[in-house]
């Protein structure tokens, strides 16, 4: 065994270390399947449409090449205020998902770290459980509740509360209920992991200096996770963002959202420096505040 | 380090508390009928191995946990059912439970700012207190950026800014390595008097509650074994519980052979021991006889007194720079520990192992033990 490693080290080069091979794959693996899609996109944005195909970026005039940029689709993105309109839209509707999902799932996943231990392992798979059906399926079962004659119209028409069916699907309303129905688990995991972790002897701190127990909520408990709200409000709102299955089940033609636009530009524009465009710039909306905001953290810490 | 506590009797003492029992599940007594007085200005340790209940009465003093039985007054007021965040009390937490979050003087204002105190009023008292402990310029820091020491500080300071009726101690030097603890003792306990807060300690090293405390009580199962100042729990354990757990100690055993009015004889397996006494036993009953192992004596020659002496072998020899430690075998095989001062001990320089010695002591260096 022994001969073995060492017949391996020897054929290794002197560059290659278990160290570096260590770090180095987390690397790889981030630039072959984040990094390199990412600058596909942004050379196909920067590239002419031919009919079904996008055109080559370098052509070759003898042995110089020539790099031709096209920047007309994010002139054109700029142009056009539409595209403006749903991408401010689909982050706001990402902003209030996310708020909601803050809202209901602090208290949620505060309850559940509290919970007699033998319960949080039931509790956890409880929020896991809707992940073992189709998501689709889920959208969609959604419709037949929101319709209007949906189950929720006809119970409430049958009590009498209201005489003629509310019109909930094809909303905002029924957009963002999708929205925060989808995403509350990615809410709540993370407080949930982040609560759990919480030093009750903090709590009794707080207590023994004479402070209420509603106000050592704010003042030691909401502090003390925000690890937990950030990574929670992250994983709700990246991917909200970008979200194409819930408003196009439940959102009805008059909600933009940008997952649309796209699919759009990709499938009936058949538009693809358009929709690389579209991306490139929805990228850099999120990630420019992400990269802002872990700079100030990084900077407060030192 | 006594205090000029006063009477307990004289007047309603700071705390009372009066037959306190926490039980968990219904059987498992953690503290049972529990009473003790204590005094204004006193610094009360409560000694105890782990799991003995020191920590569960100190949290039922603190409001984190409700007495199932009894009553605890402070300052002549029912506090039993009071919530913690409404007592008048301060506790330092084992392992200090700073807020990491915050700043030390954000720490030290925590329970200021909670009193709806004045902006300036309390920037005046959290300098006081940041002066008081000697960290002024680490105002600004966080907790994680402090040594253990500093931390320790801290906690102390956020435990006496509110000025409270009765400040709580848990484990206050346990986190602290050897060296600090000796030296942090004597700037807390200056601290504590510098402010004249009263003080419940809880501890499980018996030098810690021996040098803080002006009063301590030995804890095991729930209850007291014996509530007493240090040099009289010491001195005059009253079992051979304390005796055990309050520095090292040799027992013998043996039955009481005779009762006089001053003394008894009890008959061990080495020898018959004459202890002074003034408690009458019945003849034949088994009792303990304690005796400090540096109230013993050793030498080669047999001393000239009839009794309270035995002779043995040395088997071990620890030289620890002011004392030298003995371990002698005796002829039941029992081993007995004999420390001896080096300046006294000049004249057994030549002792070694496997020397025969005997080792002797004083009448009053034995102490009774009926259980």
């Amino acid at each position: 065994m022994a001969s073995l490693m060492q017949s391996l080290k020897r054929s290794m080069p002197a560059w290659l270390t278990g160290r570096r091979l260590v770090i180095g794959l987390p690397y790889a693996w981030f630039l072959i399947l984040a990094f390199l899609p990412v600058l596909i996109v942004l050379k196909i944005s920067l590239s002419e449409m031919q009919t079904t195909a996008v055109s080559g970026m370098v052509s070759w005039q003898g042995a110089w090449p020539s790099i031709k940029l096209d920047v007309s689709s994010y002139l054109f993105l700029a142009s056009d205020e539409l595209y403006l309109a749903t991408y401010l839209s689909s982050i706001s509707y990402a902003f209030y998902t996310t708020v909601i999902c803050l809202g209901l799932g602090y208290p949620f996943a505060y309850f559940m770290a509290r919970a007699p231990k033998k319960w949080q392992a039931l509790l956890v798979m409880l929020i896991m459980l809707p992940f073992w059906t189709s998501f689709l399926l889920r959208i969609y079962a959604w419709k037949t509740l929101l319709v209007n004659n949906g189950l929720i119209n006809n119970a409430l028409l049958a009590i009498g509360w209201i005489d003629s069916p509310i019109e909930m699907l094809n909303t905002p309303f029924s957009l963002m209920i999708g929205m925060v129905y989808s995403y509350l688990p990615f809410m709540i995991l993370p407080l949930y992991a982040n609560l759990s972790k919480l030093d009750g002897r903090y709590l009794e701190a707080a207590a023994d200096l004479g402070c209420h127990p509603f106000k050592t909520f704010w003042l030691i408990t909401v502090p003390l996770s925000k690890a937990g709200i950030v990574a929670g409000c992250m994983l709700v709102f990246i991917p909200a963002v970008g979200e194409y299955v819930i408003p196009e089940l439940l959102g009805g033609p008059n909600t933009l959202m940008i997952g649309r636009v796209l699919w759009d530009e990709f499938f009936s524009n058949n538009d693809w420096p358009m929709a690389g465009a579209v991306t490139i710039v929805m990228l850099l909306l999120i990630m420019l505040p992400l990269a802002i905001y872990n700079k100030l953290q990084s900077e407060g810490r030192a | 380090m006594e205090n000029a506590s006063k009477s307990p009797l004289a007047n309603e003492p700071l705390l009372r508390i009066e037959g306190v029992s926490k039980i968990y599940d219904g059987h498992i007594k953690a503290v049972d009928q529990v009473t003790l007085n204590v005094a204004s200005g006193e610094i009360f340790a409560l000694l105890g191995g782990s799991g003995c209940g020191k920590s569960t009465l100190l949290r039922m003093l603190a409001g984190f946990e409700t007495p199932s039985q009894g009553r605890i007054y402070l300052g002549g007021t029912d506090i039993t059912e009071l919530p913690a965040y409404q007592r008048p009390i301060n506790m330092m937490f084992q392992s200090y439970a700073l807020f990491p979050h915050l700043s030390v003087s954000d720490n030290i204002a925590f329970g200021l700012r909670r009193d709806g105190m004045a902006k300036e009023a309390i920037a005046e008292r959290v300098e006081a207190m940041l002066k008081l402990v000697q960290l002024s310029q680490y105002a600004k820091r966080k907790p994680h950026q402090l040594s253990g020491g500093q931390q320790q500080r801290v906690a102390l300071a956020r435990s006496i800014a509110k000025q409270p009726k009765l400040l709580l101690l848990d484990e206050p030097l346990g986190a602290l390595d050897k060296k600090l603890r000796v030296s942090t003792q004597i700037e807390l306990v200056n601290i504590i008097e510098e402010v004249g807060v009263t003080c419940v300690l809880v501890t499980h090293d018996q030098e810690e509650a021996m040098t803080m405390a002006t009063r301590m009580a030995v804890m095991s199962a729930g209850s007291f074994l014996q509530v007493g100042s240090p040099k009289a729990i010491y001195q005059q354990p009253n079992s051979r519980q304390v005796a055990d757990f309050i520095g090292s100690v040799n027992i013998f055993d043996g039955p009481v052979k005779e009762n006089h009015t001053h003394y008894l004889l009890v008959q061990c397996a080495d020898a018959l021991l004459r202890v002074p006494s003034i408690q009458a036993c019945h003849d034949g009953i088994a009792v303990g006889v304690a005796i400090r192992p540096e109230k013993m004596a050793l030498s080669r020659k047999k001393p000239t007194a009839k009794i309270n002496h035995v002779s043995g072998v040395i088997t071990e020899m620890t030289y620890f720079g002011a004392h030298t430690s003995y371990h002698v075998k005796l002829a039941s095989g029992k081993v007995l520990q004999v420390q001896v001062q080096s300046q006294a001990d000049e004249d057994n320089a030549d002792l070694s192992w496997g020397d025969q010695v005997y080792v002797s002591w004083g009448d009053s260096a034995m102490v009774l033990l009926t259980q």
